[in-house]
């Protein structure tokens, strides 16, 4: 298939990304393999562990593959790129690809998956299952950045809640059942619009000639950039295909109706996932019941899925709604922002996963801050201000993965150790568990955005990218940076400091593979936050091209 | 020459380098190992710092990396009126960039900027840090987490280095942002206490109040300038272009761009340097050991915030005048203020905890007027003799804790303990019993007091100068005020400390309220947490046994040489060193007056005076009132109480704060929720119709598996009570479909 100037297939052949998105499933063979012969459990939890090495090492050539830098025809270049016919009867093709926007979170994720598979350590009930289900989730994950045809994006963001669904009812919290369903439900019943809506979009491409599910190609006429064969943009087409079938006359003819209802129907699918407020209360319920291992790639991988949904899809194919509704958006991130914080805040007593699961919403919503920034009008923004709040956004995504993860991970050994979620239980630990009470504050610090550590140069760039467009809503914002920090300092004072508990004398501190696990981790964190160009640099071309679109007024 | 500007960058990373060895290799196993390490690696970065003060006050320049925009403007010509001239920097001496971030189409560099008032700084830090190294050494030796301790001061130490050489204010926002981080890890260093780590969340927390309006300004800076970077060229923020653009456009609520931005900036300083209404986290901050107080009141963070200011002066100077209003008023309110609270108190440290707060107030209020160099120079003086005080107050607490009464009370309650030997009712007579601190005390005491020739009068004279010259008289008035007050509080101590009769055979014992809560043994006795203990000197036998460490007195005696000299970097009059900060700094200082000085001087005398007379003959006895309670109970019990600021910001935003997260929390539950599960059931309920009727319909259809995309419901709960192994099946088989439709397809 002759590719156009803004896809890049891979310059030796090899499918690269291809290899990348089965080798975890070769994993789950392997693990069936391993039932057959009735291998040990430990066998099956350190081959798997090893295993996720290769992905690791997959994903790492990848990237050594990947040149950041590359831009053509008003798009960040996507590269690696294979792509081939499907399913011809419904222009179904077979397309993978990485651009600045997917790499750092397919990065993300083959580095937060061994974390999980680490954390799953203690599983003593079925352990086989266990770990298939893990890889499997990192298949679902990887294939959802990956995938550049809606027809494979959405099988693989729906096949993502099976494994997670599994993990949360067969490993999980008393509450596993109702924790589950909710999160399964209520992901599935948000993307209900999204499927329907791309069913009319591929039909209004047909009635211009050119129906396709090609997430890229879409993007590009959602933002009226040349598409071969294509004349006008999506909102054009859209409306075109609406008044052919007689819609416009009964809804009114405003070709802004008919965006803003597909803008609608892609915000909700990946509001759900992202935990945007008021979309988010699965979210507490699902971290906190699942096992250790679930909470890790859920706060940590899935929940960015939202955020990745919404700049491959929402930004680019309806522009002009986005940037209708950026204040809208802009709201609902401050809510959350400031709930996530309060939430958290209200937590010191209870549940150490609930309160982390309420500043991961609180983070979220920094995220959707920024996304709501970039696309809202100019006003005098320019188009690097835009760029810097994605750029931001994608580094709070990355280190927000990170830390919750290895807090999460920390929370789940400490839980191994005592049995007790509750901070009311613990106090004075860092006398006997020194160690750990500096690995866990430092995942903390990172967490709460501690100059230094990723977390602070994400929350920097969106707040600076955000004063550009949405000034009043950052400067609120700022609430929850106290209060967050606020709530994961008593969290720390409630673990590891005053008087100790003298039931938690004899408590172990970290182990050397809790903390070969941790350590690279931070170190991450370190490294990101002190040079955080490796990241930034990924997505910044890409992103710089996306919001190109919104320097003028789109409505 | 060219050698110190060149490894300036060595200044931050020794120190840096200190606190990783001793965090991360097994030097941390031993005390005196990790001590020395940080001590030499500190004297080290003193004389490199020394070094690069000599060579840039001689206009030795270094520019590398991505400089080519740098312009440099030559310094304002002198003028009698140059303190209400608009501020320009002296050209920066080092100027080193690389590229930091992408941002858009532009990149956002990092990397050091030093001019001679940076390269002053460095080597005020260094020194004082050096010598709280040292101090450390001999006052921690008892606590089984010294090594620990090394490590965190000499972190603090590093940020606030890597603060002062920013060429950009996000550089110095994160290093700020650092030592907050170490201001929370060494207040709450005694963490099994429950009022060191409260104190150390308040102080994180109160900062971080300050830090995200900061924030805010860097933001609104940054958007409208393109940059951080400091610099007089285009593309960076003191651009005269820029400046005259920010104070001409209204940004909000009718104030102008400068005026809003310069007043976020501000509002950092207010946090990091404790001016009120974010004050109440410094006393707090006593919590942690002496040292830490002395790295935190002089040689570090609260200088910072003055920093701050004084780094981005020309934003503060390009509105109409507004935002230096408010620094001023600001300023001179917290000086007069923190020095009635100053008089009032009892604990040694508290004592010179709010005099920080209000010699900060002097140096805040008097950039507000203008006085950059009177601002920047008092800075630096009062590091030094504040220092000395600190550890001075620290020599004699040590001191005190070893006297028979307050060891035994170690022994029920540590922390009764150490609130009693710093109760300065308890003390008196230890001139005598601890000559060397007394001198070098005394130094301090002259200093701040502000008594001619040691290094506070000289500060102090210029401040008052700048006020009294530019007509500020509100500003004089209550500056004077306090320096009075300052006179008298100081007055107090020294004598309640080193004179009359020692009195701590019959001690006021501090009771512990959060003793009375845990009765039992609860701080793990045996094996941590004893900050003082094992001093090794028969503590238990007899009250004559007064002792004074080597390693503590060496750095007093350098601190104190140093309070007694600094004030001639700037002194007043013409000749070879006259006037040589205002020179090198680019802003002419005012002329020498003998009338400020006379009235700076009277006041100074007048407060000892005051002090003398009133404290030379009460308390002959620790319990004996103040007598200031007994002419005026009333105002005495309020000054006492820190005019209740902390219970009024307990009763209102800690309770506010504590409301709200009941509040979400309930909405969350019962509200959003409510109408999730709400949703959820009428879907229920319409699943099951369908269930009833998809099961009498399709229910032996071979379809069963692959109408699993469609119902929700009705396959959850199915799902729900089978075993997870029977679902993988479904999960292969459409694993499988997948891959037989590939091979079909190809």
């Amino acid at each position: 298939m002759d590719l156009p100037n803004y896809l890049m297939a891979a310059p030796d052949g090899i499918p690269w990304l291809t290899l990348l998105l089965l080798s975890p499933l070769v994993g789950v063979l392997l693990v069936g393999l391993a039932a057959l012969l009735r291998l040990d459990d430990r066998v099956v939890r350190l081959g798997v562990t090893a295993w996720m090495g290769v992905p690791l090492a997959l994903a790492a050539l990848v990237w050594a593959r990947f040149d950041p830098s590359l831009t053509a025809a008003g798009q960040g270049v996507v590269q690696l790129v294979e792509k081939f016919p499907w399913i011809n009867a419904i222009r179904v093709d077979y397309f993978l690809g990485v651009d600045g926007l997917s790499l750092p979170l397919v990065l993300l994720t083959v580095v937060m998956a061994p974390v999980a598979a680490l954390a799953s350590w203690d599983i003593r009930e079925r352990v086989k299952v266990h770990y298939a289900l893990l890889l499997m989730l990192q298949t679902a994950m990887l294939g959802f950045f990956l995938a550049l045809d809606f027809f494979f994006f959405f099988i693989f963001w729906e096949f993502s809640l099976v494994p997670a669904y599994f993990l949360i009812q067969s490993w999980g919290r008393e509450n596993r059942h109702y924790a589950a369903f909710k999160f399964f439900v209520y992901t599935m019943a948000g993307s209900v619009g999204l499927l329907l809506l791309f069913q009319v979009i591929y039909l209004a491409m047909r009635q211009v000639g050119v129906p396709t599910f090609d997430l890229i190609d879409l993007g590009r006429v959602g933002r009226g950039l040349p598409v071969e064969g294509v004349t006008g943009n999506l909102r054009e087409i859209l409306f075109g295909y609406m008044e052919h079938l007689g819609v416009t006359n009964v809804l009114g003819r405003y070709p802004l109706l008919y965006t803003s209802i597909a803008f609608w129907a892609i915000f909700i699918a990946f509001a759900v996932k992202l935990a945007v407020w008021p979309f988010h209360t699965w979210l507490p319920d699902a971290y906190c019941e699942a096992p250790i291992a679930g909470s890790i790639l859920l706060s940590a991988v899935m929940s960015k899925m939202g955020a990745y949904g919404m700049l491959r899809l929402m930004l680019p194919l309806v522009p002009d709604a986005s940037q209708y509704f950026a204040p809208v958006m802009g709201g609902l991130a401050l809510v959350g922002i400031v709930a996530g914080a309060f939430g958290a805040l209200a937590n010191i007593g209870g549940d150490i996963k609930r309160l982390i699961a309420y500043t991961s919403i609180n983070h979220m919503g920094y995220v959707m801050l920024a996304i709501a920034a970039a696309a809202a009008l100019p006003g005098g923004a320019t188009q690097d201000s835009r760029a810097i709040a994605l750029n931001g956004a994608m580094m709070q995504l990355v280190a927000h993965g990170l830390s919750t993860g290895a807090l999460f991970y920390l929370a789940g050994a400490l839980y191994a150790r005592t049995g007790s979620w509750s901070l009311s239980d613990f106090g004075g630990l860092r006398v006997v568990a020194p160690t750990f009470a500096g690995v866990m504050g430092a995942a903390m610090f990172a967490n709460l955005g501690l100059p230094g550590l990723a977390g602070f140069v994400g929350e920097f760039f969106i707040f600076r990218g955000a004063w550009a467009t949405l000034p009043l809503f950052t400067a609120l914002a700022t609430i929850g940076l106290v209060v967050t920090a606020l709530a994961l300092l008593l969290m720390f004072q409630r673990l590891f400091l005053g008087p100790l508990n003298e039931e938690w004398r004899t408590m172990p501190d970290l182990r050397p593979l809790e903390l070969g696990t941790m350590l690279p981790i931070l170190a991450l964190l370190l490294i990101l936050g002190v040079y955080p160009a490796p990241l930034m640099g990924m997505a910044n071309a890409a992103a710089t091209e996306l919001v190109a679109v919104f320097q003028h007024i789109l409505t | 020459m060219a050698f110190f500007l060149q490894y300036a960058w060595l200044i931050p990373v020794l120190p840096l380098l200190g606190c990783a060895l001793i965090t991360f290799t097994p030097l941390r196993q031993s005390k005196a190992a990790s001590g020395w390490t940080a001590i030499v690696l500190m004297g080290v970065a003193a004389l490199l710092a020394v070094g690069l003060l000599a060579a840039s006050a001689q206009g030795h320049t270094l520019y590398q990396g991505q400089v080519g925009q740098l312009e440099v403007a030559s310094p304002a010509d002198g003028n009698a009126e140059a303190y209400a001239q608009p501020f320009q920097f002296p050209e920066p001496n080092l100027v080193q960039r690389f590229a930091w971030a992408p941002m858009g189409d532009s990149v956002f560099s990092m990397g050091f900027y030093v001019d001679t008032p940076v390269a002053a700084l460095l080597a005020m830090v260094t020194i004082t840090s050096f010598c709280i190294h040292l101090f450390s050494l001999g006052y921690m030796a008892a606590n089984p987490r010294q090594s620990r301790f090394f490590s965190f001061i000499s972190l603090f130490t590093a940020a606030m280095l890597l603060m002062s050489m920013a060429d950009n204010l996000l550089l110095f926002f994160m290093a700020w942002e650092v030592m907050g981080l170490c201001s929370y890890l060494l207040i709450g260093f005694l963490y099994e206490r429950p009022q060191a780590y409260r104190a150390a969340v308040k102080a994180f927390i109160t900062t971080r109040i300050g830090d995200v309006l900061l924030l805010l300004g860097l933001v609104y800076l940054y958007t409208q300038a393109g940059s951080l970077a400091f610099g007089n060229g285009p593309g960076e923020i003191f651009d005269p272009e820029l400046l005259q653009r920010l104070g001409s456009e209204t940004g909000f609520l009718g104030l102008s761009h400068a005026t809003v931005i310069a007043l976020l900036i501000f509002a950092g300083t207010v946090g990091k340097s404790a001016q009120f209404p974010l004050h109440v986290w410094l006393p707090d901050a006593m919590e942690g050991p002496t040292p830490v107080s002395a790295l935190i009141h002089a040689a570090t963070m609260v200088s910072a915030g003055v920093f701050l200011v004084a780094r981005t002066f020309p934003i503060f100077t390009a509105d109409d005048g507004t935002a230096l209003l408010v620094v001023s008023i600001i300023g001179a309110f917290t000086a007069l203020f923190a020095a009635t609270i100053a008089v009032a108190q009892y604990d040694i440290k508290r004592i010179l905890a709010y005099s920080t707060l209000s010699q900060l107030g002097f140096m805040v209020a008097v950039l507000g007027i203008g006085g950059w160099v009177a601002g920047m120079f008092h800075l630096l003086t009062h590091a030094f003799f504040k220092a000395l005080l600190f550890l001075g107050s620290g020599s004699i607490i040590h001191a005190m804790e070893a006297t028979p009464k307050i060891a035994a009370l170690h022994h029920k309650d540590e922390y009764a303990a150490q609130q009693t030997a710093q109760d300065i009712r308890n003390m008196g007579g230890l001139r005598t019993r601890l000559p060397w601190t007394f001198w070098t005390y005394t130094m301090g005491f002259l200093a701040l007091a502000g008594v001619v020739p040691f290094a506070g009068f000289w500060s102090k004279d210029e401040i008052l100068a700048d006020a009294f010259k530019g007509g500020h008289w509100v500003v004089f008035t209550v500056l004077a005020l306090a320096a009075f007050l300052t006179a008298f509080y100081m007055t107090r101590q020294w004598y309640l400390v080193f004179f009359g009769a020692y009195r701590g055979d019959t001690p006021v014992v501090y009771q512990n309220p959060e003793r009375a809560a845990h009765s039992h043994h609860a701080h793990g006795h045996a094996d941590h947490g004893h900050e003082h203990d094992d001093h090794g000197h028969g503590h238990m036998n007899t009250g004559a046994h007064w002792h004074e460490d080597p390693r503590m007195i060496a750095p007093l005696v350098i601190l104190a040489s140093f309070a007694v000299t600094a004030g001639m970097f700037n002194l007043p009059f013409g000749g070879p060193i006259g006037h040589w900060l205002s020179d090198i700094w680019g802003q002419k200082a005012v002329a020498f007056s003998f009338l400020v000085a006379g009235i700076s001087l009277l006041i100074a005398f007048g407060g000892i005076a005051a002090g003398w007379a009133l404290y030379s003959k009460a308390f002959s006895r620790a319990d004996e009132r103040d007598p200031l309670d007994l002419r005026a109970p009333a105002l005495f019990k309020l000054l006492h109480e820190k005019y209740r600021i902390d219970e009024l910001y307990q009763a209102t935003v800690i309770r506010t704060t504590a409301l709200l997260a009941l509040a979400w929390a309930w909405l969350d539950r019962n509200v959003v929720d409510r109408i999730v599960n709400g949703v959820g059931s009428v879907t229920m309920g319409v699943g099951k119709v369908n269930f009833i009727v998809d099961d009498t319909l399709f229910n032996d259809g071979p379809d069963a598996v692959a109408d699993g995309t469609v119902a929700t419901g009705k396959r959850t709960r199915r799902i729900q009570t089978g075993k997870a192994q029977d679902y993988l099946v479904y999960v292969f088989g459409g694993a499988l479909v997948l891959a037989l439709l590939w091979l079909y397809v190809l």
